[in-house]
C-alpha cells in the first residue's frame, strides 16, 4: 500500500514534516514501511498554454508551425503531432526548461524555422507511456501557469506492508485514522454530496449464492463522457502506483485507495436485460475477461450473469464485452461485498492478482459499499460529467451489525505487564472509532471495518498500539530449570568426536528420488525402498522423503568431486523417515534421526595413516572411537553383505544384539552412478543408541604391579573373521587380563591365513611370576583351540 | 718444587687445552689413571716412614680431588658444546607442515542452534523438539490458522502421500508445531526452545531454501507478560549479536499470537547509524513474535484465564546469515568445502 503524503494530508493535519518521523510513527502502529520514495518534479520551465492557431510548415509537410498563447504574448513553435486543434490546452516547455532525462529545451531552427520551445507528450514530462500525440488537457487550467502546480509535486510516497488483519488499512483513509488515533488528531472524512435524477435505475440484481456475496450495491450514472481524468486525481493514482486510463476506470481505482473498497463499473448498455444475477460458475462455463483472456471457470468462482451470460469473474475482473470504453455513456457502479476465501481462491487459481483481490480477501466492510458506490457515482458526476439516476440497488439480506467487547480492563496489566487505567483504555478505543461505555468492564462497540477486533486480547493490542509497544518496559523471566539432556549433550559429544576425527559437518536437503535408490542398488524388498512420497514435490528427482542420509551424502561429496576437492569426510545427522507409524503420534511417519559418515580420496592426520585412500578401517577406526568416547561398551561390527555396499566389505553394527546400521565401502557400481571415483566408505546408524544415556560406568583401580606380555599366532580359515578371535582370547580368562591388541595378519595360502595377538596380563595385588604367566597363556590356547577351528603356530 | 707441584701447575693449562670429549678422557687417564703420577704416589706411601705417611696421603688425596673438580668443569662444558653441535645437526625448518592434525567443522546451522540453545538453556529453558512430518492440525489448526489461509495451500506447504487421508500429514512449515506438541504433552509452567528444520514449497534463491531451520521460544506460566517477551529478547539479541544491541519491537500479525509483533535488532555493524547491511534504516528485521492467542491456549488444553505466555519465532539461517555476512543462502546447503571449512 503506497500512501501519498499530500494525500494523507487531506484528511489529517499530520504535525511532522521528516519522512523518518512519519515513518516511526507509520512502523509504531504496526504499517511497516519498506521504502520512503521522494516524488520530485520532473522537469522546469513547463507552463500552460493554449493553441491559437496552427499553419503548414513551409518546407514540410508532417511538422506544422503552432501559435500558442502564453501568459504574456503568443510565441510560435514547430510541432510533429497532429492530435490537437486551435482551442486546445497544452503543455509547452520554453526556452530554458528542462525535461527528464536532463534534456534543456533551447531555440532550435527546424528546416528553416525557429521553434522557441517545444509542446511536449505525457511521456516527455515524464508522466506516463503515452507519447501518441501531445498532451492535451482538459478541464480547468489557467493559461501561462506553471504546469507543475497541477501535479501535486512533490510529494513523500511511503510504501507500506499491511498486515492481512487489517483490511481497513488498505486505504489512505484507514492509514489517516490510525495516525490521527495515535497522534490524536481530528480525521476529516470525505464528504460525498449526491443529486440524484429521475427515472430511477431499472437494474435488478438478483444474489443465487448469499455466502458468496453478502451484499450488492449497484448505481446507474447515465451521460458520462469518457476522458481523462482532472489532473490531481491523475496524480494521486501515479503516487498510488497506478497508471491513470480514463476518468471512468480511474474513479474506482481512486475510490478504492481512497475508502479501501474496490468497485467496478460496467457499461450498462451492454448489459442484457437491465438485469445482473450473482451466482458461482458451473463446471464447463468460460468468460473472456477484458484483458482479452478466454478463462475456464470453476465451480466455486463467484460470477454476476446478465441475461446473455457470464459478464464478470466477481471481484477480481470484468468481462470484456461489458468493458467502459470511450463511447460509453450509461455505467453501472458495482459495489459489492465477496466472500473473501472465494476471492482467494479465485485469484489464485487464475493467477488474477490485483489490488481489488488484495482487498476483497482480506474482507472489505460490508458496511462500507453503499458509501463506495456512492463516492464512485459523485466523481464520475464531477469528473465525467454524468448524472447519477435515482434509485440505489442493495441487495444486502442479512446486514452486519457493530458488535459489543465486554473487556476487562485487567487484561492490560495482565498481557502487557503495564498499568492502563479505564479512562486511558476508553480515551485509547474510542480515538479507534470504537464506542465505549461503562468503567469496568469497558462495553466496547467496534466498527465493522474491524473485523480482527472480536475479543479482549485483540483490544489489548489496539490499546498497545496507541500506548506504544517502545514504552513497555522490558524485564527478562527465568524458566524453570534450564540445561540439555542427556542424549542433547551425548549427541554434542558425538558431533565433536567427528569432527575431532577430521570430519566435516555436512546439511542436505532430505529428499531423495527413485533414481538415487536404484543408484544405490538397494533391492526391491530393501526397507529404506518404502518411502514417504511428497505429494507436491519440489521435483521428480526430489519426490520423496530420504529414507536414508546417504544419497545426500554421497552426492555432496560428488559435488565437492566437481569443485575440485576429492578428499572429502563428512557427515551428517537427521532425520529419516519410514511408512511405519511414529510411537509419539501414530497418524505420523516414524522419523528417527540417523547418523551417516562418508570418507573418500586421500585420507591424512588423524584420520588414519594410509595415504593410499580411504577405506572401510577409516570408518570401523570411527566407530570405535565413537564407541570408546560415548562409553557404548556393546558397540560392535560383524561382516555381512550389506545391500548397496562392496559384498567383501561391509558390515552391520550391532549394538546390545541390536542391528543399528551398516558400514563398509560403496559399491563400485554405486561408486560409478553417484559420479565419485576410487574407493568410498560409509556408514549409517540409528542415533538414538548411540545417545541413550547408558548406565553408570564404574571405577576400577590400576594395579601397582608389572604386567607380563606375551604373542600368540593362530593358524585358521581365511573366513574366520578376527573380531572373533580377538573375541575369543578375551573370553579365555576371567581376571588377569588386560589386553589382547591383533598385530599381525598374514596371508598363508590355500585359503588360511594367521592372526597373531599381543596379549597383556597383569595381577591385581602382587607382581605375576613367569609361571603364572605361562599358566594363564596355556589357558587362552587350550580355551581358543577349544573355542575356534585354529591351530596355534610355531609350537608351544 | 717436586714432581707432584709441577704437576699441579701444568695440569690446569693441559685440561682446558682439551678440545674434545676424548682428547679430555685422554688428558683424565694421564693425570689420574692407573700409570699416573698421582697412582705411582700412593702406590708408594707404604714405603714411606710411619710419620709423613699421613701428610704425603692427604696431599696426594688433595691433588687428586682438586684435579678431578678441573676435569669435571671441563667435562661439562664440553659436554654442553657437543650438544650444541648436536643440536645444530638437527635443526629442522619448522615452517614446513609435515604432519596435519585434521579436525572437521560442524555446520554453521548446527553451531548457530546449539549457541542459540545456551543462550536461553543459561535463563532456565529447556530445548525441545518436535516431528518434522507433521499433523496439519499441529502446524495449522492449533495455532489458529483459519481453514482457508493461503499458507495451507500447496503452492506453499508440502503434504505427504502417508496414512489416513482425513489426517492430512504435512512437512512442518514452521517450528511453531512445538508449542502445541509442548503444551499437550506437559502442564504449564513451559520455557523450551525448539529448533529444527521446516520445509516449504519455494524455490531456491538468494533469501529462500526450500529447507530451512527456525528456532521457536515459548514460555507459559502465570504472570508472563508482553514486558516478559521485550526482555527476553532483549536479552537474546544481546547475548548473540553483542552487548551493545538495542531491540525494538513494532506490530505485527500472526495468527497465533495477540498482540503479535516483530522484533528488530540495532545494525550491529553500523550501530544503527545506517549502512548497507541494514538497507540504511539502521535496524535488522529479525523474528516474528507475540503473546501466545488464547485460541492457541485453548486448543493444546490449557486455560486462557490462568496462564499467559509468549511466544518468538526466528529463522537460523537468517540469524547466522546476519551475523556472519552470508548474503546467499544457498551457500549453507552446498556443502562446498571451502565454506563449510569456514565455520570455526
Amino acid at each position: 500500500m503506497r500512501v501519498s503524503l499530500r494525500w494523507l494530508r487531506e484528511f489529517i493535519d499530520i504535525p511532522l514534516t521528516n519522512p523518518d518521523e512519519i515513518e516511526q510513527v507509520l512502523a509504531g502502529l504496526g504499517h511497516e514501511v519498506d521504502a520512503i520514495e521522494i516524488l520530485g518534479i520532473p522537469f522546469t520551465g513547463v507552463e500552460v498554454a493554449q493553441v491559437a492557431s496552427i499553419r503548414p510548415h513551409p518546407d514540410a509537410d508532417k511538422i506544422r508551425l503552432v501559435t500558442v498563447q502564453r501568459g504574456a504574448g503568443t510565441q510560435e513553435v514547430v510541432c510533429g503531432a497532429w492530435n490537437f486543434d486551435e482551442g486546445d490546452i497544452v503543455t509547452l516547455a520554453t526556452v530554458g526548461a528542462v525535461l527528464p532525462g536532463g534534456f534543456e529545451i533551447g531555440a532550435r531552427d527546424i528546416r528553416g524555422v525557429v521553434s522557441e520551445g517545444m509542446i511536449c507528450s505525457e511521456r516527455e514530462l515524464g508522466l506516463g507511456d503515452q507519447h501518441d500525440g501531445i498532451l492535451v488537457l482538459q478541464g480547468d487550467f489557467e493559461i501561462g501557469r506553471d504546469f507543475a502546480e497541477y501535479l501535486e509535486l512533490p510529494d513523500v510516497v511511503f510504501d507500506l506492508s499491511i498486515t492481512p488483519n487489517r483490511p481497513d488499512a488498505m486505504s489512505m483513509l484507514g492509514i489517516a485514522r490510525d495516525v490521527a488515533a495515535k497522534l490524536n488528531l481530528e480525521c476529516r472524512e470525505p464528504t460525498i454530496e449526491l443529486v440524484e435524477f429521475d427515472p430511477p435505475t431499472a437494474l435488478e440484481v438478483e444474489i443465487r449464492d448469499p455466502e458468496g456475496c453478502p451484499r450488492f450495491v449497484g448505481r446507474e450514472v447515465r451521460g458520462v463522457v469518457s476522458g481523462p481524468s482532472p489532473m490531481w486525481l491523475q496524480a494521486r493514482l501515479r503516487a498510488a502506483g497506478v497508471r491513470p486510463i480514463s476518468n471512468l476506470v480511474d474513479t474506482t481505482n481512486y475510490v478504492m485507495f481512497e475508502l479501501g473498497h474496490p468497485t467496478h463499473v460496467f457499461d450498462l448498455d451492454q448489459v442484457a436485460g437491465e438485469r445482473l444475477i450473482v451466482h458461482r460458475a458451473v463446471a464447463g462455463d468460460t468468460l473472456q475477461t477484458l484483458d482479452g483472456v478466454e478463462r475456464k471457470l470453476d465451480p466455486e468462482d463467484i460470477v454476476i450473469s446478465d441475461e446473455n451470460g457470464i459478464v464478470s469473474l466477481a471481484g477480481i475482473m470484468g468481462g470484456g464485452p461489458t468493458e467502459v470504453s470511450e463511447s460509453t455513456t450509461r455505467v453501472l457502479v458495482e459495489a459489492a461485498h465477496w466472500y473473501p476465501p472465494a476471492i482467494l481462491y479465485s485469484s489464485k487459481r487464475h493467477a488474477l492478482r490485483s489490488e481489488a483481490s488484495a482487498r476483497f480477501e482480506r474482507g472489505v466492510d460490508p458496511n462500507l459499499s453503499a458509501r463506495a458506490a456512492a463516492r464512485v457515482a459523485q466523481l464520475l458526476v464531477d469528473n465525467a460529467g454524468g448524472e447519477a439516476a435515482r434509485r440505489v440497488v442493495d441487495v444486502y439480506p442479512t446486514p452486519v451489525e457493530p458488535w459489543t467487547v465486554e473487556f476487562p480492563v485487567g487484561e492490560l496489566v495482565r498481557i502487557l505487564g503495564i498499568e492502563v487505567d479505564g479512562p486511558t483504555a476508553t480515551d485509547f478505543l474510542t480515538r479507534l472509532g470504537m464506542t465505549v461505555t461503562g468503567s469496568d468492564p469497558l462495553m466496547v462497540t467496534v466498527p465493522t471495518a474491524r473485523p480482527d477486533l472480536t475479543r479482549p486480547v485483540d483490544l489489548v493490542e489496539e490499546v498497545a498500539r496507541l500506548h506504544g509497544y517502545d514504552n513497555i518496559p522490558e524485564s527478562l523471566p527465568h524458566g524453570t530449570g534450564g540445561g540439555l539432556t542427556h542424549s542433547q549433550r551425548r549427541t554434542r559429544l558425538l558431533r565433536s568426536v567427528l569432527t575431532g576425527a577430521g570430519f566435516t559437518e555436512a546439511n542436505t536437503l532430505g529428499f531423495i528420488g527413485v533414481a538415487d535408490l536404484d543408484a544405490l542398488g538397494l533391492p526391491a524388498d530393501d526397507p529404506r525402498r518404502a518411502t514417504v512420497r511428497v505429494k507436491n514435490p519440489l521435483s521428480e528427482a526430489e519426490e520423496t522423503l530420504r529414507s536414508t542420509l546417504l544419497p545426500g551424502l554421497i552426492k555432496a561429496a560428488a559435488r565437492n568431486g566437481s569443485y575440485g576437492f576429492r578428499d572429502v569426510a563428512l557427515f551428517e545427522i537427521g532425520r529419516v523417515f519410514r511408512k511405519t507409524p511414529s510411537n509419539i503420534d501414530d497418524r505420523i511417519p516414524h522419523q528417527p534421526a540417523h547418523l551417516a559418515a562418508l570418507v573418500t580420496g586421500a585420507v591424512d592426520g588423524s584420520l588414519s595413516s594410509d595415504r593410499d585412500g580411504a577405506e572401510v578401517f577409516d570408518l570401523t577406526a570411527l566407530l570405535t572411537a565413537l564407541g570408546e568416547r560415548l562409553g557404548l561398551g556393546k558397540l560392535s561390527i560383524r561382516q555381512a553383505p550389506v545391500p548397496g555396499l562392496h559384498p567383501g566389505r561391509s558390515a552391520t553394527i550391532i549394538n546390545d544384539d541390536f542391528v543399528i546400521g551398516t558400514i563398509g565401502e560403496l559399491h563400485p557400481a554405486a561408486v560409478r552412478q553417484f559420479d565419485l571415483t576410487g574407493r568410498v566408505a560409509v556408514m549409517e546408524i540409528e542415533l538414538d543408541p548411540l545417545v541413550a544415556e547408558p548406565a553408570w560406568w564404574r571405577f576400577t583401580a590400576p594395579s601397582v604391579y608389572p604386567p607380563e606380555k606375551f604373542d600368540l599366532a593362530f593358524e585358521m580359515e581365511a573366513a574366520v573373521p578376527a573380531s572373533q578371535l580377538v573375541g575369543s582370547v578375551r573370553g579365555a580368562l576371567r581376571e588377569g587380563l588386560e589386553s589382547v591388541t591383533l598385530f599381525d595378519e598374514f596371508d598363508l595360502g590355500g585359503g588360511r591365513k594367521s592372526l597373531a595377538v599381543t596379549v597383556v596380563v597383569r595381577a591385581a595385588d602382587h607382581t605375576m611370576t613367569d609361571e603364572e604367566a605361562q599358566g594363564l597363556r596355556r589357558t587362552i590356547i587350550d580355551h581358543v583351540q577349544a573355542d575356534l577351528n585354529v591351530k596355534l603356530r610355531g609350537g608351544e | 718444587m717436586d714432581d707432584l707441584d709441577a704437576l699441579l701447575s701444568s695440569a690446569p693449562e693441559q685440561i682446558v687445552g682439551a678440545a674434545s670429549l676424548e682428547a679430555l678422557d685422554n688428558v683424565e687417564a694421564e693425570l689420574l689413571g692407573r700409570r699416573s703420577l698421582i697412582t705411582e704416589q700412593r702406590r708408594g706411601l707404604g714405603r714411606l716412614e710411619l710419620e709423613v705417611r699421613p701428610a704425603a696421603g692427604a696431599r696426594l688425596n688433595e691433588a687428586a680431588t682438586r684435579l678431578q673438580g678441573l676435569l669435571t668443569a671441563r667435562r661439562v662444558v664440553l659436554e654442553r658444546l657437543e650438544e650444541d653441535r648436536l643440536l645444530a645437526e638437527d635443526r629442522v625448518d619448522v615452517t614446513v607442515p609435515r604432519r596435519r592434525v585434521a579436525i572437521g567443522t560442524s555446520h554453521l546451522i548446527t553451531q548457530t542452534i546449539d549457541e542459540i540453545s545456551d543462550i536461553f538453556t543459561a535463563i532456565g529453558y529447556q530445548i525441545a523438539d518436535g516431528p518434522e512430518a507433521e499433523t496439519a492440525w499441529h502446524n495449522f489448526d492449533a495455532l489458529n490458522t483459519p481453514w482457508w489461509h493461503p499458507s495451507r495451500l500447496e503452492s506453499d506447504t508440502m503434504y505427504l502421500d502417508y496414512g489416513d487421508p482425513e489426517d492430512e500429514i504435512l512437512l512442518r512449515t514452521q517450528t511453531s508445531t512445538v508449542q502445541a506438541r509442548t503444551m499437550e504433552s506437559q502442564p504449564p509452567p513451559v520455557y523450551v526452545i525448539a529448533p529444527g528444520r521446516c520445509y516449504r514449497t519455494d524455490t531456491f534463491d538468494a533469501t529462500h531454501s526450500p529447507v530451512f531451520h527456525q528456532f521457536e521460544g515459548l514460555a507459559v506460566a502465570e504472570g508472563i507478560t508482553f514486558g516478559d517477551l521485550k526482555g527476553t529478547l532483549s536479552y537474546f539479541a544481546r547475548e548473540y549479536f553483542g552487548p551493545e544491541r538495542t531491540i525494538r519491537l513494532i506490530p505485527h500479525f500472526f495468527p497465533f499470537t495477540e498482540p503479535s509483533a516483530e522484533m528488530h535488532v540495532s545494525c550491529f555493524v553500523c550501530d544503527g547509524s545506517g549502512c548497507r547491511v541494514c538497507s540504511q534504516s539502521g535496524w535488522l528485521e529479525l523474528l516474528g513474535c507475540g503473546m501466545v492467542d488464547p485460541n492457541v491456549f485453548e486448543a493444546v488444553g490449557y486455560d486462557p484465564a490462568a496462564v499467559t505466555g509468549f511466544a518468538f519465532g526466528g529463522g537460523i539461517e537468517r540469524v547466522a546469515m546476519v551475523r556472519h555476512g552470508i548474503e546467499d543462502i544457498r551457500h549453507l546447503w552446498d556443502n562446498d568445502h571451502r565454506v563449510n571449512e569456514q565455520f570455526v
